[in-house]
C-alpha cells in the first residue's frame, strides 16, 4: 500500500482522508479527529442524518487497512457512482445543495455539533437527493463560538447563487477558476446595485466584501464578544431564507425548446427509441452516459430501466428542466450535469488533482450521443478521427447517430459559414470510427436522413 | 453605493467597539469572523421573533380550527 492510493482530492483536513484499496474506496480517520468522530456517532447526529438521507451512510472497517500509523478507524463510505463537479451543476442542483447544506447545520446544532466546512464539494448526487459526503466535517459545537464555515457557505453557495440570479446562470462557471468559491469582493463588485436593498444579500455579501477588505491588511485585536447559540441558530435561519428567496426562471436558450424544434416526424422519434431501448436492453450497460442529453429524454431510456445514467448538456437551461424533472418524479437513476464537451471540464487544483477531469471520472460502460455529432465536427471543426478518438477514451460501447450533410439541421449549421468539411460523409464516418471501434450494428432511421450506429471499443 | 458607503463609519464604530484583548490567531478571516459576530446577534433576535410570531399563529390557528370543528360538528 503507497500513498498514490490516497485520493487525490483528500489531503487537507488533518482529521482524516480518503483511500482506494481493491478498487474500493475507504476513509482512514485519524486519532486527531477521535473525539469527533466519537460524538458524531454517541449523539446519534449521524443515524439522524444517515435517516433522513442527508450524509453518506458508512460501515467501519478492519483497522488494518488504514494507510498510516495515525488512524483511529477505517469506514467504509457508499460510493456515489459518479462524482460532479459545482461547476457541473444547474442552478437548482447549487440550491438544493445549498439547502441541504444548512439543514445539515441546523440538525448539528440541535445533537451539539457543527460543520467545520461548508464546501459545496461536500455534496454529491446520490439516488437523485443532494447528500454530504464528508463525514469528518462535523466537529462538537463549543458554547460561543462563531460558525467557522460562514465565509466558506458565502463563497460556495449564497454568492454564486446571487449571481446566477442577478446577473448570469452561466456564472457558476466561477467555480473553475475560483476552487474556494466565488470571491465575496469579485461578487459584490457583479452583482446589480439592486441587490444592496435585500438585507440578505447587502449583509451576507456586500458588507461581508467591505468587511473582509477592511480587515485584511489590520493587525486587529480580536473580539471578545461569543455568539450565543441562538443567534448562530438566526444566522443560518436567516442564510436559509436567503438561499430559499433566490429563484430563477429556466428559459431563453437556444436549447430550452430543442424538441420542439427538430426536425423529426414523431414516427423517426418512435424508431430513433425502438433502436435505442433494444441496444440497452440487448448490451445490458452497467452504467450510460448520455453527450448532449439535452432535457433527458433519450437518457430516460437507460435510467427508466434502472441503469445509472448522466446526462450531460451544455445548455443551463435544458440541464435545469431536465433537473426539476427529476425531482418532481423522484427519478433516483439519472443525474443531469452542465458540460461543455468542446472544453469538457478539467482537473483543477492542487497538481491539477483535486478534482477530476471529465475523462478521468470515465470510461463510461455506454456512451449515448445522438444528434451530436454535426455540432463537434462542423460548429467545432473537429475532424471525425478526432472524435473517434474522444469516444475511444470515453467509453466501451458508443450509440452515435450520424446526421449527413443533407439533414436540414446540418443545412442551418452550414447557412452561414464555408462548407469546409469535404469530409464530413457517412463513408469517412464508418471508416474513421472503424480504427477505434467494432462496428456491432446501423439502423436507418424512418422518415430521416439519419442512422443509428452500434459501436463497440477496439483494444488498441 | 451611498447607502453603503454611509453604513460603513457606524459599522467601523460597532467593530471598534467591540475589540478587546488580543489573541495571536483568527479564524476564517477576520473580517468574516466579525462580521458574524455583528450580524449573528441582529438575526438571533430576528430569529427569537419570528419563532415567537410562528407560536402565535400556530396556536391561533389551533383555536379557530377547534371552533369551526365545534360548530360543523354541532348537531343542531
Amino acid at each position: 500500500m503507497t500513498l498514490n492510493d490516497k485520493q487525490s482530492g483528500s489531503f487537507r483536513d488533518p482529521s482524516g482522508f480518503l483511500f482506494f484499496r481493491d478498487g474500493l474506496l475507504y476513509r482512514q480517520v485519524n486519532t486527531y479527529y477521535k473525539e469527533n468522530y466519537d460524538f458524531l456517532i454517541g449523539s446519534g447526529l449521524y443515524d439522524k442524518l444517515v435517516k433522513e438521507n442527508l450524509l453518506i451512510p458508512h460501515e467501519e472497517a478492519d483497522p488494518d487497512y488504514a494507510l498510516s500509523g495515525q488512524a483511529y478507524k477505517v469506514i467504509k463510505p457508499d460510493r456515489v457512482p459518479f462524482i460532479s463537479y459545482p461547476y457541473e451543476w444547474c442552478f437548482s442542483q447549487l440550491k438544493d445543495a445549498a439547502l441541504t447544506t444548512l439543514k445539515i447545520q441546523k440538525i448539528a446544532l440541535d445533537y451539539g455539533m457543527s460543520l467545520k466546512d461548508c464546501s459545496a464539494y461536500n455534496i454529491q448526487f446520490y439516488n437523485g437527493k443532494p447528500v454530504f459526503i464528508d463525514t469528518l466535517s462535523f466537529e462538537k459545537y463549543k458554547e460561543g463560538e462563531p460558525w467557522v464555515a460562514y465565509r466558506q457557505f458565502c463563497q460556495h453557495f449564497l454568492a454564486p447563487l446571487a449571481l446566477m440570479k442577478y446577473k448570469d446562470v452561466r456564472l457558476n462557471q466561477l467555480f473553475r477558476i475560483y476552487i474556494d468559491g466565488v470571491p465575496l469582493d469579485l461578487a459584490a463588485s457583479l452583482l446589480p446595485f439592486r441587490t444592496r436593498f435585500s438585507f440578505s444579500l447587502l449583509s451576507h455579501i456586500h458588507i461581508h466584501a467591505k468587511s473582509q477588505k477592511h480587515y485584511a491588511d489590520k493587525a486587529v485585536k480580536p473580539v471578545h464578544r461569543q455568539v450565543k447559540k441562538f443567534a448562530l441558530l438566526g444566522l443560518v435561519d436567516n442564510l436559509q431564507t436567503a438561499v430559499n428567496k433566490i429563484t430563477w426562471k429556466a428559459a431563453g436558450t437556444e436549447w430550452g425548446d430543442y424538441y420542439q424544434d427538430t426536425n423529426y416526424s414523431s414516427s423517426a422519434q418512435r424508431h430513433k427509441m425502438e433502436i435505442i431501448k433494444t441496444c440497452i436492453e440487448k448490451y445490458k450497460p452497467r452504467n450510460v452516459w448520455d453527450l448532449g442529453a439535452n432535457n433527458g429524454f433519450f437518457s430516460r431510456i437507460a435510467s427508466d430501466s434502472d441503469i445509472p445514467t448522466i446526462a450531460f448538456d451544455i445548455d443551463p437551461v435544458a440541464v435545469e428542466l431536465d433537473y426539476l424533472e427529476c425531482r418532481q418524479k423522484k427519478e433516483t437513476q439519472l443525474l443531469p450535469l452542465l458540460l461543455d464537451l468542446t472544453n469538457p471540464s478539467p482537473g483543477i487544483g492542487w497538481k491539477n488533482k483535486e478534482r477530476m477531469s471529465f475523462i478521468e471520472r470515465g470510461p463510461a460502460d455506454m456512451v449515448m450521443a445522438l444528434a451530436l455529432i454535426h455540432h463537434l465536427a462542423i460548429s467545432n471543426n473537429v475532424p471525425l478521427i478526432n472524435i473517434a478518438e474522444f469516444f475511444h477514451n470515453t467509453c466501451k460501447t458508443l450509440i452515435i447517430e450520424f446526421v449527413p450533410k443533407n439533414d436540414s439541421q446540418v443545412q442551418r449549421l452550414l447557412a452561414t459559414r464555408e462548407d469546409i468539411f469535404p469530409h464530413y460523409t457517412q463513408q469517412d464516418f464508418e471508416k474513421n470510427f472503424s480504427g477505434y471501434f467494432d462496428i456491432l450494428e446501423s439502423h436507418s432511421i424512418n422518415e430521416s436522413e439519419r442512422t443509428l450506429y452500434l459501436l463497440q471499443r477496439k483494444a488498441i | 453605493m451611498k447607502y453603503v458607503i454611509r453604513f460603513s463609519p457606524v459599522f467601523i464604530f460597532l467593530l471598534l467597539l467591540n475589540t478587546q484583548n488580543a489573541y495571536a490567531y483568527l479564524d476564517p478571516g477576520t473580517g468574516s469572523y466579525i462580521l458574524q459576530i455583528l450580524i449573528a446577534s441582529l438575526l438571533g433576535a430576528a430569529f427569537a421573533v419570528k419563532i415567537f410570531w410562528q407560536k402565535i399563529t400556530t396556536s391561533l390557528k389551533k383555536i379557530f380550527s377547534k371552533n369551526a370543528g365545534e360548530q360543523t360538528n354541532d348537531p343542531e
